[in-house]
Parts: structure tokens; C-alpha cells; sequence
């Protein structure tokens, strides 16, 4: 039995994870840099994440690679989700570093879920938007927009 | 509003604008359009951002569509996507099966054709258009049927809906054909599919303009041309037939029209209403579109539904639509409590002595072991009083009957006046037509 192949995995605070290589693949970006790297391409740098994200999200590519077809993987996603909403942010922008569809849809989606019911002014809040229109140019927005609910 | 606290990182989201572009619009993507109107009003950027229609509205039409059909295709690629959203969210209600409900009652037009349509329809995502199929058994004796296109709904490069329709229910609309302009001139009609609420369409003739003579104008306005090019004689005249819809005429001239106009229909309008339970659930398991053959030996089609009191009802598809249809379904049970194996041998005896009507090849399941449960049916509403013998009430043994559900799902069903079992599948499964063929 040929043993499998493990790739180390560095952070940006230098953390480091050991992952089969079949796991690894589960990035895109990861196997575009193992096949383009040569043959000393055991140590991969992804200085775009942190330790604890690079964690998190080696856990989802475990278990997406090695039970892809299990019953339980719904509501391993959706449980894997029920983080800290900075933790699900960090999550996404590294999905998308890395090239992870899978956890890039599932995060993204996550994060829209949190615009549900909310007032432009609650948006702006949760994300951290400034608002830097004067309030003749708000009103007049606001008017321009509120026709697309009924379009 | 946040105090002067110090926040730490990891407790609160980024900023929206930390996020790479590509991530907000996916994030975007799964917003719906009022979302997306208040996400606008947050800030002069992103205001900016959702008026972005080939990157914001292109990723929400391909987040809802984009595995159903081609979004770039629509409109010959010349519709915003945002124009693109809205229409694709009111066809996306048409998808499905849809039975004819009856016909459009007016005098007819000498010039249209007469039809028998067929009463079953589907409605399917097409590359850059819908397609609406008339499902009809394929006449050889078995369980196979045919679908037949009639009906394409598409979007022409100015954004107006445009609907091409084969009027004669003979002959298969060939998306391809018309899609290359090729010698249709005449025979198709511009119909306008108009509702009633969200489960009842009227399919009417699209009058005034003449119908769609011109093969040319057809393929223009469906697929037009990759890169934009001039303005022609046949694209003004596309302007024409939709930009002056009418114009002022004389009286005397607008009448002569009015009668012209419908003398010249070639179609009569047909309404349909959803089949919205179209498959059976593990509650309702003899729900929805079935096939079978009855003692002519002809395919038909059944449609099994549950009503709200806990019974259930067959009728056949097709029959609401014929003048002074009976009311009487095929059959219909109050009490929907399946008995299960094992049965009683009378209970088997009804069974085994029975002749399945099967298409001939086809091996029938004769013993009693392939029933897993069954159910008491009748044929008639009319009541059946037991002992009770005389001209207002029914004969038991004529109208009790029985269905017997089989361990793949599938049913059979007769009654004690005969021998005979129908046995019925399914005419689709997921949303696609099993045991399709092409025409002989």
C-alpha cells in the first residue's frame, strides 16, 4: 500500500499543518502551486490566512475529501458555520485566496444570511459601512431604489 | 454607534470593503433584489457597485439559473441582467406540467386550424429560451410518450417578450430550425402568455401585428448577432412591429382592421392551469401524473390528488376539457389507511385472477407477493347504501374497486364489475418525462 503523501501547510504567523496531499488538493490554489512547484514542493507558504483559519479550514477540506458522499455533510456545513462572525469572514476571504468553491458558496452565503431583515442603517452597522452621502443625496437614492421592489 | 472601546479583531465582521471584490459579489449573489436595493443606499461605492449590471445582476441571475440555462444567451446577449433577473423570476413559475383546461370559447376564425390539442404540457429551461412540450402517449401500445415542442418564450435583443408558437398540434416546433430562420415563414404564431394569478395561463394570439411572417425577423430578434452590428432594414422593421403598436387610423379603417384581425387568427386560445402536486410524497404516495393502459389498449394519462379532508381522487387528463364532461372521476377513497401484506385470501383471489392490461411483452406481477399494501376504491360518488337496492342508489359490487401499490412505488388499479388491472407508473420522476421517445 503506497503511503500517501503529506504537504505541510505554513500560515501568515507561521503556524504549520501537515495534511495529506489528497486533502491539500482540495484547493485549488494549493494544487496549482504542487504542480507548478516541482519536486521539493512539500512545504506550501499561504501567507493570507492565519493559523486559526488555515485550521478551520483544513478541517472542512478533512472532511469534504475524505467522506465527500456521507449523509452528514449537510449538517457538518451547517454547523461548521455557527462561528463567530469574524471567524466566518476571515473563513471566506480564504476560501476565496485559496480557491475552495465549495466553502467560498457556503460562507458567502452564511454572511448574506445576516442582511435578512435588516434597515440600510443596520446594514451599515454589521459591516461596517460609512455612510457618506448628504441627506439630500440619500433621499433622493432611496427614492430611485425603492422602485426596483416593485420592478 | 460604537463608543471608544477598543474592538478587537476577531470579535465583529470585517468591513464590507475589506472583502476582495469577488467575494462581495458572491456574497451579493445570494441577496434577493429588495437586499440588494437597501445594500445600494449604504454608500456612494456601493451604490456604484450594484448599478454594476454585468457583474452584480450577471452573478444573481447566475446563482438562481446559471445550472438551468445560458444567461448570456438571453436577448441575444443585449438585455441588462438585471432585465434578465425579472423576466427569468416569472418564467421560473411556468416550469413544470400544466393540463388544458378548456378551450378559449369563441366563434372560431375560418382561418384557424381545427385542433384537438393534447391535454398534457411541460414547460423546460432551454439555452436561451423556455420551451413548452405537448406530452402525448406515442401511439405504439406501451408506456412510451412523446414530447412534442410547440411553444418558444424568449426575449429579443430590445427586451420585448417574444413568443413563437406551431399552431398545428401534428407538427414538432424545431427550436433549432427556427432558431436558423429556415423556411418558417408562415406557419408560426406570436402568442402572448398571459396569467391569472400564479397557476392558470392563457396562451392567446398575439393580434396586430400580422404574426411573424418574416423567417428573417424570427432569427434576429431570438439570437440577433454576436456583435452588434448596424442597424438594417430588417431590424428597423423589428422596431416597427413593437414600437407603433397602434396607429391612428381612421375609423372607418379601424374597424375593417378589428375584423381582419380576427378573421385572420389562426389560433385559438388555450388556457392551462399548474399541476402543482405532480409527484408523490412519502405522506402521499399515490400523488400525482400517472400513465396506464385502460381496455382499448390506448396510453392515458391520470392525475391522483389529495384533498384537504383526507381523501383522494383520479381523473384523467383531458377530461375537464371536453363539453359536458361527467363529473365522475376514474376513482376516488375517503379513507386513505393502506392495508397491508398479509392479505386475506379473498383478498388474494380478487387479485390473482385478474388479467393485467400491459403492453404486450411487458410480464405482469400476478402473484399476490409483489403487493405491499392496498386500498379500498370506488368509481362513482354517487352513494352506496349496502342493502338498500332500488334506481337512486348503486350497485356495491359496480363501483367498489381496489388499488394495489406494488414495492417499487408503482401502482394498479380495477374494479369488482371486471377483470381487469390498470397498472399505472410514473409519467415523471425529478421533473423528467420517463419513457420518452421519438415520434414514429
Amino acid at each position: 500500500m503506497t503511503s500517501s503523501k503529506t504537504i505541510v501547510l505554513r500560515s501568515s504567523d507561521g503556524a504549520t499543518f501537515e495534511v495529506d496531499e489528497a486533502v491539500a488538493l482540495h484547493s485549488l490554489m494549493i494544487k496549482h502551486r504542487i504542480e507548478t512547484g516541482g519536486a521539493d514542493s512539500t512545504t506550501i507558504d499561504v501567507p493570507e490566512v492565519t493559523g486559526n483559519t488555515l485550521s478551520k479550514v483544513i478541517e472542512y477540506c478533512k472532511k469534504h475529501v475524505e467522506a465527500p458522499n456521507s449523509d452528514d455533510l449537510k449538517s457538518f456545513d451547517t454547523d461548521f458555520v455557527k462561528v463567530d462572525q469574524a471567524v466566518l469572514c476571515h473563513l471566506a476571504k480564504a476560501s476565496y485566496y485559496m480557491n475552495i468553491k465549495g466553502l467560498l458558496d457556503l460562507s458567502s452565503k452564511t454572511i448574506a444570511d445576516m442582511f435578512k431583515g435588516k434597515t440600510v442603517e443596520q446594514i451599515r452597522e454589521t459591516f461596517h459601512i460609512k455612510n457618506d452621502f448628504t441627506p439630500e443625496e440619500e433621499e433622493e437614492l432611496r427614492k430611485e431604489n425603492s422602485w426596483n421592489l416593485f420592478v | 454607534m460604537s463608543t471608544t472601546t477598543t474592538v478587537n479583531p476577531d470579535d465583529t465582521t470585517i468591513p464590507f470593503s475589506d472583502f476582495p471584490e469577488d467575494v462581495q459579489l458572491c456574497i451579493l449573489s445570494f441577496l434577493t433584489p429588495p437586499q440588494i436595493s437597501s445594500f445600494a443606499c449604504t454608500s456612494k461605492r456601493f451604490s456604484t457597485l450594484c448599478r454594476q449590471d454585468s457583474k452584480l445582476w450577471f452573478s444573481l441571475c447566475h446563482r438562481r439559473w446559471g445550472s438551468k440555462t445560458h444567461i448570456h444567451k438571453w436577448g441575444s446577449g443585449s438585455i441588462t441582467f438585471k432585465r434578465l433577473y425579472n423576466t427569468l423570476q416569472d418564467y421560473q413559475n411556468l416550469i413544470g406540467f400544466w393540463r388544458l383546461s378548456k378551450t378559449q370559447s369563441q366563434p372560431r376564425s375560418p382561418n384557424s386550424i381545427p385542433n384537438n390539442p393534447p391535454p398534457l404540457v411541460l414547460f423546460e429551461w432551454g439555452p436561451f429560451f423556455i420551451s413548452g412540450s405537448r406530452v402525448l402517449p406515442s401511439g405504439n401500445g406501451s408506456y412510451d410518450v412523446v414530447k412534442s415542442p410547440f411553444l418558444l418564450m424568449g426575449i429579443s435583443a430590445k427586451g420585448e417578450i417574444v413568443n413563437y408558437l406551431q399552431p398545428n398540434s401534428e407538427i414538432r416546433l424545431d427550436s433549432e430550425a427556427v432558431l436558423m430562420g429556415s423556411g418558417l415563414g408562415n406557419e408560426l404564431v406570436s402568442v402572448d402568455v398571459n396569467h391569472l394569478g400564479e397557476s392558470h395561463i392563457i396562451i392567446e394570439e398575439r393580434v396586430g401585428f400580422g404574426g411573424m411572417r418574416n423567417s428573417n425577423v424570427m432569427n434576429e430578434d431570438l439570437i440577433g448577432v454576436e456583435s452588434g452590428s448596424p442597424p438594417n432594414r430588417v431590424t428597423s422593421e423589428i422596431y416597427q412591429y413593437f414600437a407603433n403598436r397602434t396607429s391612428p387610423v381612421g375609423e372607418r379603417r379601424q374597424r375593417r382592421r378589428e375584423k381582419e384581425k380576427n378573421g385572420n387568427k389562426k389560433w385559438e386560445s388555450e388556457h392551462f392551469i399548474k399541476i402543482v402536486n405532480h409527484s408523490p410524497t412519502s405522506s402521499r404516495p399515490l400523488q400525482g401524473l400517472w400513465k396506464g393502459i385502460c381496455e382499448d389498449a390506448k396510453l392515458d394519462f391520470y392525475l391522483v390528488a389529495y384533498d384537504d379532508i383526507g381523501g383522494i381522487a383520479c381523473r384523467k387528463i383531458g377530461d375537464s376539457c371536453k363539453p359536458f364532461s361527467s363529473c365522475a372521476p376514474v376513482f376516488w377513497t375517503s379513507n386513505t389507511t393502506f392495508l397491508e401484506s398479509p392479505f386475506s385470501s379473498e383478498e388474494e383471489h380478487i387479485y390473482e385472477t385478474r388479467e393485467h392490461l400491459l403492453p404486450p411483452g411487458d410480464i405482469p406481477s400476478s402473484q399476490m407477493e409483489s403487493v405491499s399494501r392496498m386500498l379500498y376504491i370506488n368509481s362513482s360518488y354517487d352513494l352506496v347504501l349496502p342493502g338498500l337496492a332500488g334506481p337512486t342508489s348503486v350497485n356495491p359490487h359496480h363501483v367498489e374497486g381496489r388499488i394495489w401499490e406494488y414495492g417499487d412505488g408503482t401502482i394498479g388499479f380495477g374494479f369488482l364489475r371486471d377483470n381487469h388491472i390498470v397498472d399505472l407508473k410514473h409519467i415523471a420522476v425529478d421533473g423528467c418525462l420517463l419513457d420518452a421517445v421519438q415520434p414514429l
